[in-house]
């Protein structure tokens, strides 16, 4: 309660707040905001300019962008946000552990998460799926497994110093068990990048996902999500901007506002800057 | 042109932040004659920098609003562009701060600083300006000049590094030097050489110098007149021998009267722990600063008028009641309570050994092994129960190895014993009875843990018999006992000041009941008021629960008010162990007797001996056939002492020396202290 207070007093906290926190009204109740139905063709007017009727245009079966937006906010915010959790919770996990033992485990996971790193994030996601079977849940794991090297190197160069620490050194000297240095003396302290990039990485999800059902591995058409909405509209974009507009601003929309929310975070969370 | 170097005139700086206007300093007027070194001192917080960067002409903050004028040899400096200061900066006024290590910049080498400023500031051509940097460095006492251009700054130690910022300094002849705590981040001995050098050279050439430090000793022995700042404002200032021997102002009474002095154990001198609250930065002033943790304010003469800074006598004091001819008492306090020690040996350590440094895996395959740095090196000692044991020694000694071993976070070789039982340091059995307390409080608390949670968690680890329900009162009991109020434990650490948060650091090695405390270095970083709190609080506590501590320090003078028994270590080694007593007079080890003769003292009634030490340290990875003080003993012998390893001599009972030279010729050690008046404290009155 009283991070949330802080948060609305931090002028960046409160604007991605707010933007995030609509963008999860919509998320949840999108299908019965939206004015028409997503699917409908109006083929009187294909391409149309935003209008009374269709406040973002139309694309090129004259299905209203508004619609297909806030129906397909659900999909790719809801998903993007899972797939980013998983790598970020996995990846903050692995990067403490690994920097807080040293020695040979950290050699061992460090190597591995090099070796992944290595693979771009798409092709190791393709991988994944091509494993698991395409769907849209299998999408969202193979994102999140995607995105656990590079959380892992962050927590890990962090948990570096922080480990050196006298605070860890007292719990050491106390025998605290290693469940507890890892869970509370040092997680806790590395939480500030962590947020920060998993904030950015919310962006980068909507973008893969997006590539993903492109390819016809993730959401498939005529389903409204976002980076499909894009990939689809790609051919039409010199008879109309508007098809790539609309979800690209609302993508970009989705991308401020958790950015904006991890700035504020950052801040509240860390107990010296929060007076 | 006048006879004043530099004068600030009702100087007032304020900083803009986010919440209002801060107050730094006010009503600063103070001059600085040719040729005079000014010393400015005051505790943490006190803004003594803010001056230093406000004469140079570099504000950190925002500024908000500034008034007055600062004048250096008739040349009013507060308003120059940028582009005229970039000229007065380095050439007429220069500066030497706390850390060369991040003065000098990593990547040129010593050489290249002294060129680079020479070059911008003088008209010397490229070989005159090279004659010039060697000049220079064989001026601050550096070997080897022309080697020394062409060195990294890594590749020279600390003291040798702050030699070519003092050099720096000197570069262009500036008519004005400041600085900012020079010595603080060195070892005593080497800052002692450090001042040694500048004294000399600013007698020689006549510079005028603004020195600041916390530490007042250090102040007392260079500067000719002293300024006492508190919160941003001038409370005192004269002559040093004025000031140090009968202070006036209740704040300087109180700042000497927490401070060690070498004679305290003759003259059953306690310290004062009546520090002064941090001074009121915002809103409207109070007419005295002071007031506020002034043990003789009376609203009825204080509160009129604003007190300023005003000619009393052989001084200016900004004090109503002291000003007006008034003698204040200072504050006194009574002597260090006595340990409950026994004769029963708690702890013991036979033979111990840390090393640093491990093969890495292609050294193994390859057939190599690196080189290991050895920290502590065969160390024994006993701690009797209730007892106080000291280790003392500089920087690199494995003092804090030692420490760590002991805490179980290092392994080692050798053997430890609790009450005659062997007992590794990282088994439970150990921790239970032996606790540690962490040099820097604020590492030492994890932020993000409310002081509950800090407090809990030795509890819930030691504390078996108690319940969950139990914790709350326990740790309110805790908190009472460090003299914090209960309703602190709510609190996180960035709440706390950092005296506050050393005693939930001292807490937290309580709930566990310990038998034993290692406190590692727990009041260097603390102002010297709360230094005293601190050391006070610890006796109490000892005569509490009899526990026994291990005092890990640098500082010799605190020791006295807190130790039985002394150990001092060098390079990893235990050179001496005595009473605390045996301080006072010879026999000492030679590398003792350095360490004490180079603790500044206030003491305006004693007069220090000096011994200084030269000669670099050996490598910490090489073995040593003979004495590890060798390379740097003032009283080396010869050849013996670099090729066979020192006998222990023992001059007395319980007192065990590691030196060549024989019992009988280090007894005949002159004394290093002369107390002109034993009674030094109490001629004030």
């Amino acid at each position: 309660m009283s991070t949330l207070r802080a948060l609305l007093k931090n002028p960046q906290g409160a604007l991605g707040l707010v933007i995030v926190t609509a963008l999860l009204v919509i998320a949840i109740l999108g299908p019965s905001l939206a004015p028409n139905d997503p699917e409908a063709f109006n083929f009187g007017s294909r391409f149309a300019a935003p209008s009374a009727q269709f406040p973002l245009g139309t694309d090129w079966y004259g299905r209203d962008l508004l619609s297909r937006v806030l129906v397909g906010a659900r999909s790719t915010v809801l998903l993007a946000l899972l797939a980013t959790l998983i790598g970020t919770v996995a990846g903050a996990v692995i990067g403490v552990v690994s920097g807080y033992l040293g020695g040979l485990a950290d050699e061992m996971l460090m190597r591995v998460t090099d070796a992944l790193m290595a693979i771009p994030s798409l092709l190791f996601a393709l991988m994944i799926l091509a494993v698991l079977g395409s769907s849209a849940i299998n999408a969202v794991l193979a994102i999140g497994i995607a995105f656990t090297p590079g959380m892992a190197r962050i927590a890990r160069s962090v948990t570096l110093q922080v480990r050196s620490l006298d605070y860890v050194s007292a719990a050491r000297a106390r025998g605290e068990s290693l469940i507890w240095i890892v869970l509370a003396e040092i997680l806790p302290n590395t939480i500030a990048p962590v947020i920060v990039e998993g904030t950015i990485r919310v962006a980068f999800a909507i973008m893969t996902l997006a590539t993903l059902s492109f390819l016809g591995l993730g959401a498939q058409p005529p389903a409204p999500e976002w980076g499909l909405m894009i990939a689809e509209a790609r051919t039409h974009l010199f008879r109309s901007p508007w098809p790539v507009i609309a979800p690209g601003v609302a993508i970009a929309l989705v991308a401020i506002g958790f950015n904006l929310l991890g700035d504020g975070l950052r801040d509240v969370l860390n107990p010296k800057t929060a007076e | 042109m006048t006879d004043t170097a530099l004068s600030l005139r009702d100087y007032a700086l304020y900083y803009d932040t986010a919440t209002g206007p801060v107050r730094i300093l006010d009503d600063i007027t103070l001059t600085i004659g040719r040729g005079e070194v000014l010393g400015l001192v005051g505790e943490s917080g006190s803004a003594k920098s803010s001056l230093a960067n406000a004469v140079i002409r570099d504000l950190p903050g925002k500024v908000a609003e500034e008034r007055g004028a600062i004048v250096l040899n008739g040349d009013d400096i507060t308003a120059l562009p940028e582009r005229a200061l970039e000229a007065l900066r380095g050439r007429r006024i220069a500066m030497v701060f706390q850390n060369a290590a991040t003065t000098l910049d990593p990547v040129q080498t010593l050489g290249a600083h002294l060129l680079e400023t020479l070059q911008r500031h003088t008209d010397l051509d490229a070989s005159g300006a090279r004659a010039r940097a060697l000049e220079l460095i064989a001026m601050v006492g550096l070997p080897d000049p022309e080697a020394m251009m062409n060195r990294y700054p890594h590749q020279v130690s600390g003291g040798e590094k702050q030699r070519v910022v003092l050099a720096l300094a000197f570069a262009c002849e500036p008519e004005l030097i400041l600085f900012d705590e020079p010595t603080s981040a060195l070892d005593a001995t080497t800052a002692a050489t450090l001042l040694d050098l500048f004294r000399a050279l600013q007698e020689r050439t006549g510079v005028s110098a603004l020195f600041i430090s916390h530490d007042l000793g250090t102040v007392a022995d260079i500067a000719h007149r002293v300024a006492v700042i508190y919160g941003g404002r001038i409370v005192e200032e004269g002559p040093v021998e004025h000031i140090f021997a009968a202070p006036r102002h209740p704040y300087t009474q109180a700042l000497l009267a927490s401070l060690p002095r070498a004679s305290d154990r003759q003259t059953g001198r306690g310290l004062a722990a009546s520090g002064a609250r941090p001074a009121p930065r915002r809103g409207t002033m109070p007419a005295c600063i002071f007031s506020a943790s002034c043990p003789h304010h009376r609203a009825d003469l204080c509160d009129g008028a604003p007190v300023r800074l005003a000619e009393a006598g052989d001084r200016r004091i900004a004090c109503a009641r002291a000003g007006a001819g008034e003698v204040l008492p200072a504050p006194e306090a009574p002597a260090p309570l006595p340990s409950p020690r026994q004769d029963e040996a708690l702890l013991e350590v036979e033979g111990m050994q840390v090393t640093y440094g491990r093969d890495s895996l292609v050294d193994r395959l390859r057939g190599r092994s690196a080189a290991k740095v050895r920290a502590v090196n065969n160390v024994s000692f006993r701690l009797r129960r209730g007892e106080t044991l000291a280790l003392v020694g500089e920087s690199g000694c494995g003092k804090s190895s030692l420490a760590r071993a002991l805490t179980g976070l290092h392994g080692f070789e050798g053997t430890t014993k609790l009450a005659g039982q062997p007992v590794r340091p990282n088994s439970s059995a150990w921790r239970a009875r032996v606790q540690t307390i962490f040099q820097n409080p604020d590492s030492s608390l994890n932020p993000r843990h409310s002081l509950a949670t800090i407090l809990s968690r030795p509890l819930r680890l030691f504390r078996p018999d108690l319940s969950r329900a139990d914790y709350a009162p326990e740790i309110a009991r805790l908190l009472e006992r460090v003299r914090l109020p209960a309703d602190y434990a709510s609190r996180y650490p960035h709440q706390l000041s950092g005296g506050e948060k050393q005693r939930v650091a001292i807490a937290r090695a309580l709930a566990a009941r310990p038998q034993v405390i290692l406190c590692d270095e727990i009041t260097s970083g603390l102002d010297a008021a709360v230094q005293a709190a601190i050391v006070r609080l610890l006796r109490e506590i000892q005569a509490e629960t009899g526990a026994a501590l291990v005092f890990i320090t640098h500082d010799l003078g605190i020791l006295r008010h807190v130790a039985d028994r002394v150990a001092v270590m060098y390079l990893g080694e235990m050179v001496e162990q005595c009473e605390i007593a045996d301080l006072d007079a010879a026999p000492w080890h030679p590398y003792t007797e350095a360490l004490l003769s180079s603790s500044h003292s206030v003491d305006p009634g004693s007069e220090t001996r000096r011994v200084r030490l030269q000669g670099a340290l050996p490598k910490r990875t090489d073995t040593l056939s003979g004495c590890p003080f060798a390379s740097r003993c003032p009283r080396h012998v010869g050849a013996l002492c670099d090729s066979a390893r020192p006998p222990l001599r023992q001059p007395g009972a319980d007192h065990d020396i590691l030196c060549h030279i024989d019992t009988a010729e280090l007894r005949a050690v002159p004394p290093i202290w002369q107390f002109k008046t034993p009674k030094t404290t109490e001629t004030v009155r």
